[in-house]
């Protein structure tokens, strides 16, 4: 127990009650252990039994886990007497994680088990409030486990990192600890994959696996909207992921037609898509941010419930085309747009009219006639970016460019 | 330098040389005679000789020395009422050399200016009407508000006539030593529909293919060189393709650099020939007039284009 950083508090306050078990047994025959993931739980029943010599027997979160499993595995556990002459601890971890239909009447067979047992249960859970083992509260002790402080956390990594011969940065320590939110577990697998190989480890390292997180949650966020079930639980998009709102409308808007693929779905949604943008556009020109939340509601909600005969299942979402698709052909459109300047300025037109009415003519000419583009390239004093765009072919825009200096 | 686009090289520049508009060039020759102006409003389709009419007014009144009183600014590529107001005072400012009390700013496709902006342009356009005198040109004069209207001479310029058009196809051909056979003006004609610019655009990419322009040619001309494959992107959606519709739809929007607005109109007119129940392109028509409206306010034109895709996807799958 030793060996574990952190929750001192907790640690002694099991170990006492494990050992109170020894003189008689306590009113309560079962402790809860409960914290977020990773702040050591699990290993904290485990470590108790090796330190105090007991048979540990374990059911876990991946367990069928109704009454007969319970009943067979623990039954006997708990009530048959000393065979070999070891006490035993029974621990049933994460049991917040059963599933209600699947693991029917788990909970009170645990509760039965609970007063039956002739030995100490430890029972572990994220949520003790959750409604679904309510009746367990009664039959146990609770002992909260904290999430590690960042004090407690950095000298133990290094301490853990020192054994396997790395050498880690304070600061890299920290972003792998603030990405987990102090979850150990999360940590140490972290640090395992950054440090593979490697004997050091510096800030620089850590990064790319911070941005890695805000993909997670954006995922979290969109399956919020397209498996929502009622309108507060679509809304709770807005705030479940860290990219803000615009980007959030855009990854809705690029996921609608994969997700909701039924015409008369995908139509309904589009049209709270486009309202919730017309209202975007009010806020943003008549500055009544009042009206987001208009955009927020048609964005999520709007969505989300229009899934009225697509079947739900499970379909990757993808990163918004159109942000890529406008930044890849960003210099494109930029050559593109200078040419269209290069002739407004000539012939009493816009850019935007020369865009249309004169560079599809352009395109033409210099595609099929290289003198006559040469002539043209050299009065518009086109640039060799223009001439490529225009011809597509950088060889035949090479000769082209060469005629042009000759004819100006 | 010669000027090697023919849609600038056989720009008329002088009021005579205007073969067409001949009773807007009566009334602006008089402007010339009494060297006088009021505020004018060009109202017509595109190719019609409103930029040609006003280069050629200021070139009569000004001489050859026309640029230094001659101002052009156009609605869409000046950010704002802001910027064209900083503009017209600057020209405004400035001295003139001829012996011409003012000088003359074109505002082309004023009619793309929302009504904010055109108020902000009446007052401006009042205040330095001692030194400057506008010409404002559009496609549809209703939209431009009935104050700046009322304080404007209209001139309502017409679509050039298919025999105005042919003749002056006949003399540029002629001047550029391209042969023209009958059948490739009468493509033209039909494609170019009474604008000018556009025939003569055409007239010239044809020309690359060979000595003599033809049917053939041209066609090939429109088939690449026209940009609005929305009947494509159109069908894509009734097929119920909705991503590759609006594949098709961003790559006019980014790619080809088309407006919402452009889209939109192109939309209205294809609408009828699509093979959906009346009542259907009824409730199209009334989405697509929603679409419109919309893109006016400034909504992103990608997003409500999209949103029209998925109705047409879903009329298209009934």
């Amino acid at each position: 127990m030793r060996e574990i950083a952190g929750n001192s508090e907790a640690r002694d306050k099991l170990a006492k009650w494990i050992q109170s078990w020894l003189k008689k047994a306590p009113r309560r025959k079962a402790v809860l252990l409960h914290g977020p993931p990773g702040v050591g739980k699990t290993v904290s029943a485990e470590a108790v039994a090796l330190d105090l010599g007991y048979d540990l027997i374990e059911v876990n979160a991946s367990d069928k886990r109704n009454r007969e499993a319970i009943d067979r595995i623990l039954g006997t556990a708990a009530s048959q007497g000393q065979l070999i002459g070891k006490n035993r601890l029974i621990l049933i971890d994460e049991i917040d994680g059963i599933n209600p239909q699947e693991d029917r009447g788990a909970v009170s067979a645990v509760v039965s088990t609970i007063s039956n047992t002739n030995y100490p249960i430890i029972l572990t859970a994220n949520d003790p409030w959750d409604p679904k083992i309510a009746p367990l509260r009664n039959a146990c002790e609770m002992i909260a486990f904290k999430r590690l402080s960042v004090r407690d956390a950095i000298p133990y990594l290094k301490t853990v990192l020192e054994a396997e011969g790395v050498d880690a940065e304070d600061v890299a320590l920290k972003l792998v600890y603030d990405r987990n939110q102090g979850d150990m577990r999360g940590i140490i697998n972290d640090l395992q994959y950054l440090t593979t190989g490697k004997s050091r480890l510096a800030y620089v390292d850590v990064q790319p696996l911070a941005y890695r997180d805000r993909k997670d949650t954006i995922f979290q966020a969109l399956a919020l909207v397209f498996s929502a079930k009622d309108i507060n639980q679509a809304k709770r998009a807005v705030d479940a992921s860290d990219v803000g709102y615009e980007m959030l409308f855009e990854w809705i808007y690029e996921n609608v037609p994969r997700q909701l693929s039924d015409p008369r779905d995908m139509a309904a949604a589009f049209q709270n898509l486009a309202k919730a943008d017309l209202f975007l556009t009010r806020a943003k020109r008549t500055q009544g941010w009042a009206l987001l939340k208009y955009y927020f509601d048609l964005m999520t909600a709007g969505v989300g419930l229009s899934r009225k005969y697509t079947k739900p299942a499970w379909v990757p979402n993808r990163f918004p085309e159109r942000i890529q698709f406008m930044s890849r052909s960003r210099s494109v459109r930029a050559v593109r747009n200078q040419i269209a300047a290069s002739i407004a300025a000539r012939c009493h037109i816009s850019s935007r009219r020369a865009l249309t009415r004169f560079i599809p003519h352009l395109k033409l000419i210099f595609q099929t006639n290289e003198r006559e583009a040469a002539k043209i390239a050299a009065w518009l004093q086109l640039d060799e970016d223009s001439v490529s765009f225009l011809v597509g072919d950088e060889e035949r825009a090479a000769a082209i460019l060469k005629a042009s200096v000759s004819a100006s | 330098m010669e000027v090697a686009l023919w849609a600038e090289k056989y720009r008329p520049k002088t009021l005579k040389e205007m073969r067409n508009q001949q009773q807007i060039v009566e009334r602006l020759k008089q402007f010339v005679d009494t060297r006088t102006m009021t505020h004018c409003l060009f109202a017509g389709p595109p190719g019609s000789g409103k930029t040609t009419a006003a280069l050629c007014l200021a070139h009569d009144l000004f001489g050859e020395r026309y640029r230094d009183a001659f101002m052009e600014l156009n609605a869409s590529d000046a950010r704002g009422i802001e910027v064209i107001r900083t503009t017209v005072k600057e020209f405004a400012r400035m001295a003139t050399i001829s012996n011409v009390p003012f000088k003359i700013l074109v505002l082309d496709e004023a009619d793309n200016m929302t009504s904010d902006a055109q108020h902000a342009l009446r007052r401006t356009m009042e205040r330095y009407t001692d030194t400057c005198r506008f010409i404002l040109s559009c496609n549809y004069s209703g939209k431009i508000i009935e104050p700046i209207q009322s304080r404007c001479a209209v001139f309502r310029f017409v679509r050039h006539s298919d025999e105005d058009v042919g003749e002056y196809l006949d003399y540029i051909a002629a001047q550029e030593k391209v042969g023209l056979a009958r059948e490739g003006k009468k493509a033209i004609l039909e494609m170019a529909e009474g604008d000018m610019r556009a025939a003569i655009n055409t007239l010239q990419s044809a020309a690359t293919f060979g000595k003599s322009v033809t049917e053939e040619g041209v066609y090939k001309v429109v088939g690449k060189a026209k940009p609005l494959d929305v009947q494509e992107m159109l069908n894509l959606a009734l097929e119920g393709d909705f991503m590759e519709a609006r594949k098709k739809l961003r790559y006019l929007l980014v790619e080809e650099g088309l407006s919402g607005g452009d889209i939109v109109k192109q939309i209205h007119s294809e609408l009828f020939k699509l093979k959906l129940p009346e009542q259907a392109k009824l409730a199209l028509t009334e989405a697509v007039g929603e679409v419109d409206f919309r893109l006016v306010q400034g909504a992103d034109e990608e997003v409500q284009l999209s949103a029209l895709l998925a109705q047409l996807a879903l009329k298209g799958a009934k």
